[in-house]
């Protein structure tokens, strides 16, 4: 029995097999995904295209394998409800017995429970309590809305306001979700350092700003120069020991000046329809993954 | 020295010092080039460790900071050492097994060097900044070209040898390698056309798809070769057949089939039927650790220890048992309750160096090992040297898998505790990594032996067979006879 | 340190007779358990190969849930719509340009206490002679376009046109104090006039109209 041609079949297969589902299919699902009109806020475009400095900030970050250190596939483990009452209605005494009955412990004084709204009155349901919570409220005459707050791990350390979706990565020329959190997830990093300066100085030397950091010192995306008549605008400020010498002044080098453009660029908190949260008030641009001044 | 043995009685029968003597060329060119890519990886693994707990240590130099450093010696150990020596063990079993000589070993050996200098390209780009950015796809454009001419030019011949072979029925061993000389061609052009052509697919497919190829790379490439090695050199040894055949073709099937569908982390920003999939499989691929452990104790028996090369023996049991920890470990890993501790941690990275160095490796390493002296009809320069080099291996493996594993999962435990900054996270995974610096250390020590010894034996060949010929040669010219 | 070699042990299956052990049948029952648990998982997990289920949303219908007020603010929403909308002709401070396009500050077309006259506008267009906001004359010979007819992005949806009218009713800064408007009120309103398509109302028209209905 010859059974070289099976052995090959067989590998055919398989192989073909797992082309098919994780080659072929997530390109027909996801690979022409392209810019869209977000179907919660729908006014803006998501995502929007990084400016030019941000992009090719993106290339200084792939070149230096930043992404062997950082991810930036932030995860999420559910979503909680809470109920906000936007309406007390014109009964409020009736209502606040209501609520005192639903909400065993809480003590709602009639005329009070109108006050100070939108507030929250239930928080940490899941979806489906939240639901029958707010029904209930509509029966008793008050209207509310739910806020929805994603939980996990990396949602509380701030890295973002909800999951990463495919969508996130639509306008990036290369995809860097990375494998490996020895640093923070940096999905978020835009909201979390807003000051470029913070940015550029931890790049130079990451102990400045945190001690005894393991982080690799970029000093080459930085020139020591002689100061000249007068100090350049963009000469880091470094103090104590990591203060270059007299006369001597850290300028940052334009590929500094754009990785730091790209991670003041990345935001992760927009809300989407695969991944839902409950925008702040806060205005569109705030959302975007554009820099903001 | 030269074994004289023949096979059959039948008139074209061949000797075994004739096989060997065909793999000379092709085989020396492989494990040369293969042994000094294990030094690069050694060197430059070294050097990313070290950056971890001295973040100065070549700061200044944009081409050795830790995120182009890090690719280059993965890479160099994977492409360098790992497929071109997987590919100079696989010829030499095919040969083996077949009872025939090697198809066109010079041209096998032109493309072990079409090979390399496209991973020395690569290699040289990374370090300038032409990182890819995906993972184990490193080697930018330029390279790849040469990796793949070059692989097709070797596994074509070896597939030639095969097609050779005397006996027309397939081994274990004969499957395994036949699956994957035809599996990394295909995978490899996928990903790498994909990716890296001049109409690249856009945004998140591109990690499924780079996700894809590590885990057909990592689990059922190595894991294939690997283990027909393995199987060759058992059989070999014990002097039987495989326990089990059936069991054999069970092993190839969950390998490939379970294995090629692994590789998607779980927080991956994907639609959740592909990291689903990926789980499931990742998790049954512990049935294909379960039957290779179980194929191979039942036809060692008791006899384990008792091997023809006593120091190729070792790697190679090493290499079994760390293939069947590497891979438990990796499904246990993909466990959802598991997973949500252990991923984007060193964890990964400890069971990755467990599969790739501590099982592949040290199976090819061994391999070397034992057929250079059987290829070249001479011993080892240094003969206590193997197997001095097998416990620097292995101390050093352990001191490299067990922090990263262990350090791993506290270090998951960590990142789920908000309560712990994210610097102190960091500070508490230091002690886990200083260790894994000293294992590098001791890997890095026993490679050097492998290429010092290999040196010494070039040295020895070149010094027995071809100075004679140049001197006999020198001897044939007379001076000029002056005439007055 | 070779011994004298012996063959290459053949790979052909043992001729002695004896039977190659099959793959021994607990094997094989485990291995259908993580199968079936394997189903299981992606089952509850997987999503069922719907592109927009991510975890922890296990299914579509459970994703769908959760677009509950996940939207904006109508107020949010409605600024935006205006923002790229209306400013073109009644300014970002909601002004206007005397003579030509009507305010809507502190204008009491915008607050009625019922909104039908404001949707139908917003909806089908405002065009003609005779219009009076706060005592002051408009000669709108141009056009308010009918954005409720147009397709977006020129055009807008009824959450839009909720959403814009309920800002420009509500926004305190304008003086605005009017209650807000749903989209089932701009839906109701459409519906009335399915057939009118574009041709815009006029003041002398919509003056008639009862803004109640």
């Amino acid at each position: 029995m010859r059974h070289g041609p099976l052995v090959f079949l067989a590998a055919f297969f398989a192989l073909s097999a797992s082309w098919f589902g994780f080659v072929l299919t997530p390109q027909v699902e996801l690979g022409r995904a392209a810019q869209e009109t977000n179907a919660v806020m729908k006014a803006e475009l998501y995502p929007m295209g990084r400016p030019g400095i941000a992009r090719q900030g993106a290339e200084i970050y792939r070149a230096n394998g930043c992404a062997y250190c950082h991810s930036q596939q932030v995860q999420q483990e559910g979503t909680l409800v809470s109920v906000v009452m936007t309406d007390a209605g014109t009964n409020t005494s009736a209502l606040a017995d209501y609520l005192n009955q639903l909400l065993p412990g809480r003590k709602y004084m009639g005329p009070s429970v109108g006050a100070g709204l939108p507030k929250v009155i239930l928080t940490n349901a899941t979806i489906d309590d939240a639901a029958i919570f707010a029904k209930k409220l509509k029966s008793a005459g008050a209207a509310s809305q739910f806020r929805l707050v994603p939980i996990g791990p990396d949602i509380e350390r701030g890295w973002g306001e909800r999951r990463s979706v495919a969508q996130d990565f639509v306008m990036d020329a290369t995809a860097l979700p990375g494998s490996l959190r020895v640093g923070p997830d940096l999905s978020n990093e835009g909201n979390r350092h807003r000051d470029p300066n913070w940015q550029l100085v931890h790049l130079y030397n990451p102990a400045t700003v945190t001690p005894k950091s393991p982080m690799p010192a970029y000093k080459f995306l930085f020139t020591r120069k002689k100061i000249g008549k007068q100090a350049s605008p963009d000469a880091l400020q470094l103090t104590g020991e990591f203060k270059p010498d007299a006369e001597y002044e850290i300028v940052p080098t334009p590929e500094a000046k754009a990785l730091v453009a790209y991670l003041s660029s990345l935001r992760s908190d927009t809300p989407l329809y695969e991944a839902p949260i409950t925008p702040a008030a806060a205005p569109a641009a705030a959302s975007t993954n554009a820099p903001t001044k | 020295m030269n074994a004289s043995s023949t096979t059959s009685s039948a008139s074209d029968s061949i000797s075994i010092a004739e096989i060997d003597q065909s793999c000379r060329v092709p085989l020396f060119q492989m494990f040369a080039s293969a042994a000094v890519w294990l030094v690069v990886a050694s060197v430059f693994a070294l050097i990313a460790s070290l950056k971890f707990h001295m973040p100065g240590l070549l700061a200044n130099c944009a081409a050795f900071t830790y995120g182009r450093v890090h690719p280059v010696a993965t890479n160099a150990l994977i492409y360098g050492f790992g497929v071109q020596a997987g590919l100079g063990v696989a010829l030499w079993v095919i040969a083996r097994i077949g009872v025939t000589r090697v198809v066109q070993p010079w041209l096998i050996a032109v493309g072990a060097k079409l090979w390399n200098f496209g991973l020395l390209v690569g290699v040289i780009g990374i370090l300038v900044g032409d990182n890819t950015g995906f993972e184990n796809l490193e080697i930018p454009r330029y390279g790849v070209v040469f990796l793949f001419l070059g692989y097709l030019l070797m596994a074509i011949f070896i597939l030639a040898t095969l097609h050779n072979r005397r006996e027309r029925m397939l081994g274990p061993s004969q499957w395994f390698l036949l699956a994957a000389l035809f599996w990394f061609p295909w995978i490899y052009f996928t990903a790498n056309y994909l990716l890296l052509s001049h109409t690249p697919v856009r945004g998140i497919t591109q990690s499924i798809i780079a996700w894809w190829y590590s885990g057909n790379l990592n689990l059922v490439w190595f894991g294939l070769v690997g283990l027909a090695v393995i199987f060759h050199f058992i059989q070999q040894w014990m002097n039987r057949p495989l326990y089990s055949r059936h069991l054999a073709a069970f092993t190839f099937w969950t390998i490939v089939l379970f294995g090629s569908w692994s590789g998607i982390p779980a927080s991956a920003p994907v639609p959740a039927w592909i990291p689903s999939l990926s789980t499931v499989a990742t998790v049954l691929t512990i049935i294909t650790a379960i039957s290779v452990m179980m194929n191979v104790c039942k036809t060692c028996g008791h006899g384990c220890s008792e091997t023809e090369s006593p120091a190729a023996g070792k790697f190679i049991a090493f290499g079994t048992m760390a293939f069947g920890i590497a891979w438990i470990l990796n499904a246990v890993g993909a466990v959802p309750g598991v997973n949500s501790v252990t991923n984007l941690t060193w964890y990964g990275v400890g069971v990755w160096q467990l599969n790739v160095f501590g099982f592949f490796a040290m199976t090819m390493i061994g391999a070397i090992y034992h057929i250079v002296p059987q290829v070249t009809g001479m011993e080892w320069p240094c003969g206590n040297s193997p197997k001095r080099h097998y416990w620097l291996a292995l101390i050093g493996v352990i001191l490299i898998v067990a922090p990263f594993v262990i350090g791993g999962v506290v270090e998951g435990f960590n990142w789920r505790n908000v309560n712990v900054a994210e610097l102190e996270v960091a500070k508490k995974s230091l002690m886990f990594v200083r260790i894994t610096t000293l294992g590098e250390v001791a890997i890095l020590l026993g490679n050097l032996m492998l290429l010092g010894n290999l040196v010494g034996l070039s040295v020895r060949y070149y010094r027995l067979h071809f100075v004679p010929v140049y001197k006999g040669a020198l001897a044939e010219i007379k001076p000029a006879e002056v005439k007055p | 340190m070779s011994s004298p070699s012996h063959q290459p042990v053949s790979n052909a299956p043992q001729d002695s007779g004896a039977k190659d052990p099959v793959v021994p049948v607990w094997l094989i029952i485990v291995c259908f358990m993580l199968v079936y648990w394997g189903a299981v998982y992606f089952d509850q997990h997987g999503g069922w190969f719907n592109t927009q289920v991510y975890t922890p949303y296990v299914s579509a219908e459970d994703l769908q849930k959760y677009q509950v007020f996940g939207g904006p603010d109508p107020m949010v929403l409605g600024a935006q719509v205006y923002g790229r909308t209306c400013t073109g002709c009644h300014q970002p401070n909601g002004k206007g340009t005397p003579g030509t396009f009507p305010p809507l500050v502190g204008s009491d077309w915008v607050n009625e206490k019922e909104p039908g006259r404001i949707i139908r506008i917003v909806l089908h267009g405002f065009q003609g002679p005779g219009l009076e906001v706060n005592g002051q004359p408009f000669n709108t010979t141009g056009q308010m376009t009918a954005f409720g007819e147009l397709d977006p992005p020129a055009g807008l949806t009824d959450e839009e046109i909720a959403a814009v009218i309920t800002y420009v009713r509500g926004n305190a800064e304008w003086g605005n104090h009017a209650s807000p408007v749903t989209e089932e009120q701009v839906k109701a309103i459409r519906n009335k006039y399915a057939t009118r398509k574009s041709q815009p109302f006029s003041p002398t028209e919509i003056k008639g109209i009862n803004p109640a209905e």
